[in-house]
């Protein structure tokens, strides 16, 4: 699904991420751990079109295609989601205006007749009860005044919403309360099936308890130094990343 | 346009015989101040920023009745829905295609003048008003009585039409009675390449009378508009105005209001939109003159290309005026590295116990939300139009009236249509 070859990429004259490759085959679950600064959200801007960081050498393939040219909303449409580390406020721009139209544009692409605005409600209202969030999101802006946690769910009840293949997941626990926690965590796993695939950034090895990854990686300067099973992510948080760098 | 063009002009208005001998001397007042000032330039304080070639540069003529053949005119095209509209049509009015709703008494500016033995409220001595002055043609006063609520709004509509450099002067007084309230919408038409209007609009409010004000100023990008619009507020009284102005080659609105009276309540907003190489100047003041009273001013701008425009927005708390509370607040998007905006909000406070507040951004769109947005699958252009449309909302969306909003929503669309690009 997902195959990056020696990445290297940065911002301005600075490399961040130092021939990093990575494979996600349809269906897996990708934990990626590291300290703050070490390229985990650089690697998520980098798969999903973010402009301003050159890539200099490597690739970056998504289903077999060279996706490192493409503009974001193509990226967005052939199936890539990111739930962003810091989802962006965007005062003045309704929620659902915003989820509907995106989730139009997405139809649209597929082939499929776009909903109106009842078939969306309908739609949505069983997303927004999935994830225990109520109502009243719905007529908001986006994320504008939505505390920490709700900006998360907010992200989640997009990537429900819009059904993307592979969904990437930047900290999507930080600033979760355990209970909303357990509820992002049903709904991810919900979600999971054969063709869907993962790539979760955390820092605790508690959301891993909750979503079982297949592989777990160590990302240090860039590269990706460790690669492994769930226990790996025990062994960080008993040891940190000391005993793995060079 | 020189000053022998405007002489030569003056002298040809100085002979027409429609206005009463009285307006006469009040005319050559006007030029004669008008000539000791000329036309401003950028350096005067309040005209740093705008250049006047595009009136400079062309030779202006009088609107003759030649000029507006009414058998030419369709104003299907303008329909808005449950409205009288009055037509002036290359500065003539088109009585048969007119209507005001009863309550409303619509006298000419002659008739307005002799009832009141021409002591009538004149406007400053600004250039543009003495100009006004000089050759106002098209006048009206609209009066409404004591204790009379207009339900339906009343609109002027000024049609402009292909290939005439004329000059129209209209002059309009609205006379708002004791409690009395009435919606009022000025509209700014036509395909003209060359066109310069000049009006002047003076307002007055008394006690505990309310009006919405609407100026809707779409005419051709190629011509001038300029608005001098003058308000009285007596105590309690309640103006709200709302400009949503996207035509012209050079505009500048000049609208002062002076709350005179206790609780007085006035609100200025302006959304404007300019592309190309339009100027759009629109300079405020609001003068607290009496205690209680609130006010604000709301500006924004959408600039894309080449465009320019000024927020000038003064608002003066005189002595005695405590318990004033004013806010300004000036937000403008630039489209594009060439669009310029010149924003300065100003506060001058001569009084104590006083609640004022301003500030004013002036920026690009936010790139972080034109990822965010386009990585959930929407193109570009569809990413920028959501950006701007959710920087306009805050302008459109408080409209009370749902006619005249869809009406102004419609031009805004058709405006973000043509205006956003990759
Ligand atoms: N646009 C940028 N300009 C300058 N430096 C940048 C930019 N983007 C990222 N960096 C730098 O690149 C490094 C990696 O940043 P990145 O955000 O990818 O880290 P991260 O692993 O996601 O960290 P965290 O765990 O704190 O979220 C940091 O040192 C950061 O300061
Ligand atoms: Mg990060």
């Amino acid at each position: 699904m997902l195959d990056i070859q020696d990445l290297h990429a940065g911002v301005d004259n600075k490399e961040i991420l130092k021939g990093l490759s990575l494979n996600i085959k349809p269906g897996e679950m990708h934990a990626v751990m590291g300290r703050n600064g070490s390229g985990k959200s650089t690697l998520s801007n980098v798969i999903t079109g973010r402009e301003g960081y050159y890539i200099s050498k490597g690739d970056v393939r998504y289903k077999n295609e060279s996706i490192i040219e493409w503009p974001p909303e193509q990226r967005a449409l052939a199936g890539l989601f990111m739930s962003f580390q810091y989802p962006v406020v965007m005062p003045g721009v309704n929620n659902t205006y915003f989820l509907k139209s995106a989730l139009n544009a997405k139809r649209k692409h597929n082939g499929e007749k776009e909903l109106d605005a009842a078939g969306f409600l309908k739609l949505i209202k069983e997303k927004l009860t999935e994830l225990d969030m109520d109502t009243s999101y719905l007529q908001r802006a986006v994320n504008d005044g939505f505390s920490g946690g709700e900006k998360k769910r907010n992200e989640v009840l997009q990537m429900l919403t819009l059904e993307p293949e592979l969904s990437i997941l930047d900290e999507t626990d930080s600033g979760l309360d355990i209970d909303a926690l357990k509820i992002i965590a049903d709904g991810v796993n919900k979600y999971r099936s054969p063709e869907r695939s993962f790539l979760v950034i955390t820092h605790y090895q508690r959301l891993l308890k909750y979503i079982e990854p297949d592989v777990v990686h160590v990302l240090i300067d860039g590269k990706i130094v460790r690669s492994g099973g769930k226990e790996l992510a025990i062994e960080l948080e008993e040891k940190g990343y000391g005993w793995l760098e060079s | 346009m020189n000053i022998s063009s405007f002489e030569s002009e003056f002298n040809k208005i100085m002979r027409r015989d429609y206005f009463t001998s009285h307006v006469k001397p009040i005319r050559e007042q006007a030029f004669n101040n008008f000539l000791e000032k000329g036309l401003p330039n950028k350096n005067w304080e309040d005209w740093r920023h705008t250049d006047l070639k595009p009136i400079k540069e062309i030779d202006f003529r009088l609107s003759e009745i030649s000029d507006a053949p009414a058998h030419e005119l369709d104003i299907t095209e303008f329909g808005l829905d449950d409205v009288h509209t009055i037509v002036i049509y290359n500065g003539h009015y088109q009585e048969n295609i007119s209507s005001v709703p009863s309550g409303v008494r619509l006298i000419s500016l002659a008739d307005y003048g002799d009832q009141n033995a021409w002591k009538i409220r004149e406007p400053n001595d600004s250039p543009f008003d003495l100009l006004n002055t000089a050759f106002m043609d098209s006048g009206f006063c609209l009066t409404i009585d004591k204790g009379i609520q207009i339900e339906s709004p009343v609109r002027i509509l000024y049609i402009s039409s292909t290939e005439k450099n004329i000059m129209v002067s209209p002059r309009m007084y609205i006379d708002l009675g004791e409690s009395s309230s009435i919606t009022f919408i000025e509209q700014y038409e036509g395909n003209c390449n060359e066109y310069f209007l000049n009006g002047s609009l003076i307002v007055e409010l008394k006690e505990n009378s309310r009006m919405s004000h609407f100026r809707i100023q779409n005419n051709s990008v190629d011509t001038v508009n300029i608005g001098n619009i003058h308000v009285q507020q007596d105590s309690a009284s309640h103006y709200t105005f709302n400009q949503f102005a996207c035509g012209s080659r050079l505009g500048r609105l000049n609208l002062l209001a002076d709350l005179n009276g206790k609780g007085a309540e006035c609100f200025i907003n302006g959304l404007t939109l300019t592309n190309n190489i339009q100027h759009i100047d629109n300079h405020i003041v609001t003068s607290h003159n009496a205690p209680f009273c609130t006010s604000s001013q709301y500006f924004r701008s959408v600039l894309q290309d080449r465009s320019s425009g000024v927020f000038n927005g003064r608002t003066i708390v005189s002595e005695g005026a405590e318990k004033t509370d004013s806010k300004q607040s000036n937000k403008n998007l630039l489209l594009s590295k060439g669009a310029l905006m010149n924003s300065n909000p100003q506060l001058e406070i001569y009084a104590d116990d006083v609640k004022c507040s301003h500030g004013s951004t002036t920026g690009a769109l936010d790139q972080d939300a034109l990822f965010y947005i386009r990585s959930r699958g929407l193109d570009i252009v569809s990413a920028k139009s959501l950006l701007i449309r959710a920087f306009v909302s805050e302008m459109i969306e408080p409209i009370h009236h749902e006619n005249i909003k869809s009406y102004i929503i419609s031009k805004f669309d058709a405006w973000l249509n043509e205006n956003t690009v990759q």
